[in-house]
């Protein structure tokens, strides 16, 4: 199944659509190329720290990367933030049900017993986080690159697919007993 | 400190929440705390309730907090009031954008209690 949030951002990136972060960001995107950078953009270190900071500085939680993690097909969350301007794709926080349960309470301070609401702004706002860290760690993102609001998806036998990528960045990690996803999507770069 | 009144514009319920709470943390005990989910929520909210502080998000659908900025200051709403950003976006000319729209503080996302407290209470202490 194809996430159309993700299509939709990258088409609407290219097209020169208003993404969060304002249209005068749009009208410097043409100046700036990265397409020979593309090593510098696609570095694993930069997502690995973003998703440290904004896990350590946001919910007190010390988290690590680790090879072979895969959230089980069973109920999951997955947010989505498109990326749009120099760079087009979007980036995924995926996690069981459970997972983002946890991750919800420790922002709010409040139990929740299903994936309601604020469980859902809460995931979609940390996977905004994640998007504008990883950006931040690139000059020339930071500066070109908007972001869309984030989309929540739940539900269970659902994949994400985005033809040819330019590049993708998929990796696990853990705290405690809890795991989880984030994927950057690259399919446009400028 | 006497009664703090805030309003805090993010269209995230839960990040006004994180917000709310680090300025609690901050030690403004006595804050009296409106919402608004726009940057034109925001205004609404201006025009009936005086505030001692604005804190922003930017990236926000419908208005975002930069063109919240500017409507405050062309529709003479809030004068002197400090506002600061809180957002993801990061680059110096956000920076640049935020402060000549007339923002008196900028902190990124992800933030800890302690940095809210470093920028937004000499802010509150000095109006």
């Amino acid at each position: 199944m194809l996430l159309n949030g993700v299509r939709a951002a990258a088409v609407a990136g290219r097209a020169g659509t208003r993404f969060r972060g304002g249209a005068e960001e749009r009208e410097q995107t043409m100046a700036v190329s990265l397409r020979e950078s593309v090593e510098r953009v696609s570095d694993p270190r930069n997502l690995d720290a973003s998703v440290e900071e904004v896990f350590r500085l946001m919910l007190a939680i010390e988290c690590k990367r680790e090879a072979g993690l895969a959230v089980a097909d069973m109920e999951s969350v997955t947010a989505v933030v498109g990326f749009g301007g120099v760079l087009s794709g979007a980036c995924v926080f995926r996690s069981g049900a459970g997972t983002a349960i946890k991750i919800a309470a420790r922002m709010t301070g409040m139990e929740f017993e299903d994936i309601d609401n604020t469980v859902k702004d809460g995931i979609g706002e940390i996977c905004n986080m994640l998007a504008g860290a990883w950006k931040g760690k690139v000059p020339e993102l930071a500066a070109n690159c908007g972001l869309s609001v984030p989309a929540v998806i739940t539900g269970r036998d659902y994949n994400l697919h985005v033809q040819a990528p330019e590049f993708q960045l998929h990796h696990g990690y853990r705290f405690g007993e809890e795991i989880f996803e984030v994927t950057i999507v690259c399919d446009g770069l400028q | 400190m006497s009664e703090v009144r805030a309003l805090i514009v993010d269209d995230s319920s839960v990040m006004r929440k994180i917000v709310e709470r680090a300025l609690r943390q901050a030690g403004l005990d006595a804050l009296v705390v409106h919402e608004a989910a726009t940057g034109a929520e925001g205004l609404e909210v201006l025009k009936t309730k005086p505030v001692d502080l604005i804190l922003s998000d930017i990236n926000m659908p419908t208005m975002d907090g930069l063109e919240f900025l500017r409507q405050i200051r062309a529709q003479h709403l809030a004068e002197g009031v400090p506002v600061v950003m809180i957002t993801t976006e990061s680059s110096e000319e956000h920076v640049k954008q935020a402060i000549q729209a007339g923002a008196r503080g900028y902190i990124r996302k992800p933030f800890t209690a302690e940095q809210v407290k470093e920028r937004v209470l000499p802010l509150v202490q000095a109006a």
